[in-house]
C-alpha cells in the first residue's frame, strides 16, 4: 500500500519527462516555422487563430506557453536533482518516523478526501519538503542530498530570473528597433499586412479578419486622440475611484487576516465541516475573483484612453493579489512562530525518548510534528485556485454561452446582444492569475518540491482549456486595443513577483532555524549551515580560507558600492543614448514639416506670379545684361544635356567651362565655389542664378520682387519642385524616363552619361588626359568608361589587313 | 545558336542566381506547366493556391506576362522571380558596366510599387489605394471607415502635395522596414 504511491509517482515523473521531449520538439518546429500555421496538436487550438480575436489575446496565448517551457526546465531540476535521488538512493519508506504516516493517523491515510486535501500518504511523501532525510550523502554515489536541495532551490531563482530578465532584454531591442512613434502608421498596415506564405484558405479568413481587426484598432487609437476633456470634473472623478479603490483593498486585507486567524482557532478543534477547513482558500478564491470586475466598474469613471485603463486595471488587480498574499503571508508566519515555540518544548521531551523510535510509536504520536504548515497550505492554495479557476470558466463562459445560445429561442428579449450575451476573454484577470499563480509556486516551491509537477500540470491542461473555451465560447473584444506594445509588461510583472516571493524564502533559509527532525537540514541551526559544512569537509582547506576571506565585510562593502555605481552609470549612458534618439527624431520631423511648409508657401508664390504674369504686360530687353543671363541661366537648365555626371554641386566648374567666355565672368561671380581665373565682372542686375525660381525659365528680366530666401550657396540642380535634385531623385526619374519610353530601364544608370561622354570623346580624338580631367576621374578608371566600339576595330583591323 | 547560348549566359549571370537554383526553379516550372508547351498561361499561375488566395494575386501573376502577352517562357519567368532573390549587400560591385540586379532594394520596390499602381501613371492615387483595401478587408468595415484610412494614408505618406503616392515617396514609406 505505502510503496504503491510511490510507484505512481515515479510512472508519472516518467510521463511528465516523456511530455517534456515531445513538447520539446513542438515548440522547436514551432519556432522554424513561425509564419505557418502552428499547432499545439489540435487544429483549432492554434495561436495563429487567436490573433482573431485581437493581439491581446493570442498574447496571452504565447506567454501562457513561454510559462509553460520555464515550469517545465524547473521541474526537470527539481526531480532531477531532488525527487529522483531520494526515491532510488534514500531510504525507503517506513524506516524513519519523518517518513512514516503516524500509526494514530494510518486508518484513514488511504482514503480520497484526506489524499485530496494532501494529508494521509501524501503528507508523508516527497511532494513536501518533510519527507527527505538529513544525512550528508546518500548511496552508492555519495550524492549530497541536503546540500542539491538548497542549491535546487537557490538555483530555481536564479534561473526564473534570468530567463525573465532575458526575455525583457530581447523584447526591448525587438520594440526599441522600429520605434514608438510610427509615423507610417496606417502606409505599413496598408501595404505591408499580407502575409505571402499563407495556403489555407481558412487561415486567409483568420488572417483577413485579423487584418480588419488592426485597422479598427488604429482607427480607435486615433479617435482617443482626438478627444477633448473637461478637466476639473475628470480630476475629481479620478480622486474619488482611487479613494474606493484603496478602501476595497483594505478590506480585503483585513478579511483575509482575519479567516486565517479564525482557521488557528479552528485548528485546535475537531468537528469541522467542509467549509472550515477551507475557509481560507475559498475566501481568497473568491475575493480574486469578485474584486477585479468591481475595479473594472469603479474605472468607468475615470474614462482614460482604453489602454492606459487596462494598465490601471492591471495594477490595482496586482496590488489585491498581493496585499492577499502577503497578509496570508504573515498570518502564517506568527503560526509558524507559535509552532517553533511548542516544538522546542517536544525537542527536549523526545531527546531522550529516541530510542524507541523504531518500535512504538503511539505514546510518541505528538512527537512527531507535521511538516511546517505553510508548505502544506501552499499546495493546498495553489490546488483549490486551479479548481476554482476551472470552474469559473466553465460556469462563466461555457454554461453562459450554452444558455444564450439555446434559451435565445424561446426568450423574450435577445439574449445575444443584450444582457448576459457571450463572454468577453478577461485579459487583464488571467494574466494576472497566472502571475499570481507563478509567485506561489516559487514560494512554495522550497518546501513543497512536488508543487512544480503540480503547476506543470496545471499549466498544460489549461493551454488547452482556455483555448477550447475562447474559441468555442467568447467573442471578440467591442474595443480593440493592444495592452502594450511590447510584451514587457508582463514581464515586468512576473519580475517584481519574482522578487516578492523571492524575499521569504530567502527569509526563512537565513533566519529560521529548520524543524529538528523534519526536512533535509534537520539538526542544523541555520539552512545555509549545510554549505559551511561542505566547504569544510569536501573541498580542501584553501578554498574554506578563500571564501572567509571573500565573505569578509571589509570586501563585500566596497563591491556593493561598485556595482551600484556601475547601475547609476549605465543608467545615465543609456538615459543620454534615449534623448540623442529622440533629438534625431525631432530634427527629422521638423525638417519633414519644413519642406512641407517651404513647399505649401512656394506653390503658393508660384501661382501668385502666375496671376502678376497675366497681369503685367511683358516688358522685353530689359537690357543687355539680361539676355545673356537668360542664356546662361537657359543653358543650366539642362541638365541631361550636360555630358557627364549628374546633380553634384561641383558640376558647375565643368559648366563653366563649357559656356562662352562672356557668360565665364557671370557664373564666376555669382558661384565662388569655382576657382577664380578672371577678376568678377560688375555683378548683373537680374536675380541670382541660385535662385529656386529658376524653374520657370524666361521670366528672368521681369524685374519680379526677390521673394526667395535663397542665396549663393544653393545648389544648381532642382527638381520640379524646387528640392535639391539629389543622385537617387536622378536615378529615378531617369528610370521613370526610360520606361515610359519604352527602353529598358535596367540598362541605363547614372553612370551611363559618364560612359557616353567619355566614349564619345575618345571618338573624336580627345587625348586621354583631358577626358580624364574633364571627368575628374583620379585614377585610370576613366579608360573603363570607354567602349569600344566595334565598327572602329573592324575598319581599323581591315586598313592593317590591306596594308 | 552559340550566339542564344551566349545571351543567355549572360542574362544568367545578370540574374546573379546559382545553379542550383535555376535546376529547382526549372523543376517547379515544368511542374506548374500543364500543355508541356514550355510556356505558362495565367491558369497554370492560378493553380498555386498561395496566389489564389492572396488579394492581389490577381496583380502578382500579370507581372509575369509582359505586356499584352498571355504566355510567359522560362526566361521570364526567372526574370521576375529573380526579384525576390534576398538582397546581397556584401556582393556590391564596383563594376560600373552592370547595371543594378534585378532583386536589388529598389528594383524590389519598385515591383511592389507597381502592383498597386494599375493604371500605370507612376502614382497611386486615392482610388487605387480604395481598391486595394476592399480586397484586403472586405465588407468588414464600411465604406466611410476605409475612405477615411485612405486619406490617412495619402496624408501620412505624401510630401508633394499631389494627393498620391509616387515612387520616392513609396521608398521613404518603406525605409525602415528590413529588406
Amino acid at each position: 500500500m505505502e510503496n504503491t504511491l510511490h510507484h505512481v509517482v515515479l510512472l508519472l515523473s516518467v510521463f511528465f519527462w516523456f511530455i517534456w521531449c515531445v513538447q520539446h520538439q513542438i515548440i522547436a518546429k514551432e519556432t522554424e516555422h513561425a509564419k505557418r500555421v502552428s499547432h499545439l496538436s489540435e487544429k483549432h487550438c492554434s495561436i495563429e487563430e487567436m490573433r482573431h480575436f485581437g493581439s491581446s489575446v493570442a498574447s496571452y496565448f504565447i506567454f501562457l506557453r513561454w510559462m509553460y517551457g520555464m515550469n517545465l526546465v524547473l521541474f526537470g531540476f527539481t526531480f532531477g536533482l531532488v525527487v529522483i535521488p531520494e526515491l532510488l538512493m534514500g531510504l525507503p519508506y517506513g524506516s524513519i518516523p519523518r517518513k512514516t504516516v503516524p500509526r494514530a493517523e494510518q486508518a484513514k491515510a488511504m482514503d480520497f478526501s484526506t489524499l485530496w486535501d494532501f494529508d494521509g500518504y501524501c503528507k508523508y511523501s516527497v511532494l513536501f519538503y518533510g519527507y527527505y532525510n538529513n544525512q550528508r550523502t546518500i548511496g552508492l554515489l555519495k550524492f549530497r542530498l541536503p546540500l542539491a536541495y538548497l542549491m535546487v532551490g537557490i538555483g530555481t531563482f536564479g534561473y526564473s530570473l534570468m530567463v525573465v530578465i532575458r526575455t525583457m532584454a530581447s523584447n526591448a531591442n525587438e520594440s526599441g528597433g522600429d520605434g514608438e512613434d510610427s509615423d507610417f502608421n496606417f502606409s505599413w498596415k496598408m501595404f505591408t499586412s499580407w502575409d505571402y506564405l499563407i495556403g489555407n484558405s481558412e487561415t486567409a479568413d483568420n488572417k483577413f479578419a485579423s487584418i480588419t481587426t488592426s485597422f479598427k484598432e488604429s482607427i480607435v487609437d486615433e479617435e482617443e486622440n482626438q478627444k477633448d476633456e473637461n478637466i476639473h470634473l475628470r480630476r475629481f472623478l479620478r480622486v474619488l475611484a482611487n479613494v474606493l479603490i484603496l478602501c476595497c483593498l483594505g478590506g480585503s486585507g483585513y478579511l483575509i487576516y482575519f479567516v486565517v486567524k479564525r482557521s488557528q482557532d479552528f485548528a485546535t478543534r475537531d468537528d469541522l465541516g467542509w467549509y472550515e477547513k477551507n475557509e481560507v482558500e475559498i475566501v481568497m478564491s473568491l475575493l480574486g475573483l469578485v474584486c477585479p470586475p468591481l475595479f473594472e466598474s469603479i474605472a468607468e469613471l475615470e474614462e482614460y484612453h482604453p489602454r492606459i485603463a487596462l494598465k490601471w486595471q492591471l495594477g490595482r488587480i496586482f496590488a489585491l493579489f498581493l496585499g492577499n498574499l502577503y497578509t496570508f503571508l504573515f498570518a502564517l508566519f506568527d503560526e509558524v512562530n507559535q509552532k517553533l515555540a511548542v516544538e522546542e518544548s517536544i525537542k527536549n521531551a523526545t531527546t531522550w525518548a529516541t530510542h524507541m523510535h523504531y518500535a512504538n510509536f503511539t505514546g510518541n504520536t505528538s512527537a512527531t510534528p507535521p511538516p511546517i504548515d505553510p508548505a502544506d497550505e501552499f499546495v493546498k492554495l495553489t490546488v483549490s485556485d486551479i479548481q476554482v479557476t476551472y470552474i469559473t470558466i466553465l460556469v462563466g463562459d461555457f454554461l453562459r454561452a450554452v444558455i444564450v445560445r439555446f434559451l435565445n429561442y424561446c426568450w423574450c428579449w435577445d439574449l445575444e446582444s443584450g444582457f448576459p450575451s457571450y463572454a468577453e476573454f478577461d485579459i487583464s484577470g488571467n494574466v494576472l492569475g497566472l502571475v499570481f499563480n507563478q509567485g506561489v509556486i516559487w514560494m512554495g516551491a522550497f518546501y513543497a518540491p512536488g508543487l512544480v509537477g503540480i503547476n506543470v500540470l496545471r499549466l498544460l491542461t489549461s493551454m488547452y482549456y482556455q483555448s477550447w473555451a475562447v474559441m468555442s465560447s467568447n467573442v471578440p473584444h467591442e474595443r480593440i486595443f493592444k495592452a502594450s506594445r511590447s510584451s514587457n509588461f508582463y514581464m515586468g510583472l512576473l519580475l517584481l513577483i519574482l522578487f516578492l516571493s523571492l524575499l521569504p524564502v530567502v527569509y526563512t533559509i537565513m533566519t529560521l532555524p529548520p524543524s529538528f527532525d523534519c526536512g533535509p537540514f534537520s539538526g542544523k541551526s541555520k539552512m545555509f549551515d549545510i554549505i559551511l559544512e561542505t566547504i569544510e569537509l569536501d573541498f580542501p582547506a584553501f578554498v574554506g580560507n578563500i571564501f572567509s576571506y571573500v565573505a569578509n565585510p571589509g570586501l563585500i562593502i566596497p563591491a556593493v558600492l561598485l556595482m551600484v555605481l556601475a547601475i547609476y552609470y549605465l543608467n545615465a549612458v543609456s538615459k543620454a543614448y534615449e534623448n540623442s534618439n529622440l533629438e534625431l527624431k525631432k530634427k527629422m520631423q521638423m525638417q519633414r514639416d519644413e519642406e512641407k511648409n517651404r513647399r505649401n508657401n512656394q506653390d503658393s508664390t508660384n501661382s501668385i506670379m502666375k496671376d502678376l504674369e497675366d497681369l503685367l504686360p511683358i516688358k522685353s530687353g530689359g537690357g543687355k545684361s539680361t539676355a545673356p543671363a537668360n542664356k546662361a541661366n537657359t543653358n543650366k537648365n539642362d541638365p541631361p544635356q550636360t555630358a557627364k555626371g549628374a546633380g553634384k554641386q561641383g558640376e558647375v566648374s565643368r559648366n563653366g567651362s563649357r559656356v562662352n567666355p562672356e557668360k565665364e565672368m557671370l557664373l564666376a561671380a555669382q558661384n565662388p565655389r569655382i576657382a577664380v581665373t578672371r577678376p568678377p565682372g560688375p555683378r548683373p542686375p537680374g536675380p541670382l542664378p541660385g535662385n529656386p525660381q529658376l524653374t520657370v525659365p524666361g521670366q528672368r528680366g521681369r524685374g519680379q520682387p526677390q521673394r526667395v530666401t535663397s542665396s549663393n550657396q544653393d545648389p544648381l540642380f532642382l527638381t520640379p519642385e524646387g528640392k535639391v535634385a539629389s543622385r537617387n531623385w536622378f536615378c529615378d526619374h531617369l528610370c521613370l524616363r526610360l520606361f515610359r519610353a519604352g527602353l529598358p530601364p535596367d540598362n541605363y544608370s547614372g553612370h551611363s552619361f559618364r560612359i557616353g561622354a567619355a566614349t564619345s570623346d575618345a571618338f573624336r580624338n580627345i587625348a586621354p588626359h583631358i577626358i580624364k580631367a574633364m571627368g575628374r576621374w583620379n585614377s585610370g578608371a576613366y579608360e573603363l568608361y570607354i567602349r569600344k566600339n566595334i565598327f572602329d576595330l573592324l575598319s581599323m583591323q581591315k586598313k592593317t589587313l590591306c596594308d | 545558336m552559340f550566339t542564344g547560348v551566349y545571351n543567355f549566359i549572360y542574362f544568367l549571370i545578370s540574374l546573379t542566381v546559382s545553379h542550383s537554383q535555376i535546376t529547382r526553379l526549372y523543376s517547379r516550372f515544368t511542374s506548374l506547366d500543364k500543355g508541356e508547351n514550355g510556356t505558362l498561361c495565367r491558369e497554370d499561375f492560378q493553380r498555386i493556391p498561395e496566389l489564389a488566395i492572396n488579394p492581389l494575386g490577381d496583380r502578382i501573376i500579370n507581372t509575369f506576362f509582359p505586356e499584352g502577352e498571355d504566355q510567359v517562357n522560362f526566361r521570364g519567368f526567372m526574370r521576375t522571380l529573380a526579384h525576390f532573390r534576398p538582397i546581397d549587400d556584401h556582393e556590391k560591385n564596383k563594376d560600373p558596366n552592370v547595371s543594378e540586379p534585378l532583386n536589388s532594394r529598389n528594383n524590389k520596390l519598385l515591383f511592389a510599387f507597381r502592383l498597386y499602381d494599375l493604371d500605370k501613371d507612376d502614382k497611386i492615387s486615392r482610388d487605387e489605394l480604395l481598391q486595394v483595401l476592399r480586397m484586403m478587408v472586405g465588407v468588414n468595415i464600411s465604406d466611410d471607415q476605409l475612405g477615411s484610412i485612405a486619406d490617412r494614408t495619402i496624408q501620412e505618406a505624401d510630401q508633394d502635395g499631389d494627393s498620391c503616392i509616387s515612387f520616392t515617396e513609396f521608398i521613404k514609406v518603406n525605409f525602415y522596414t528590413s529588406p
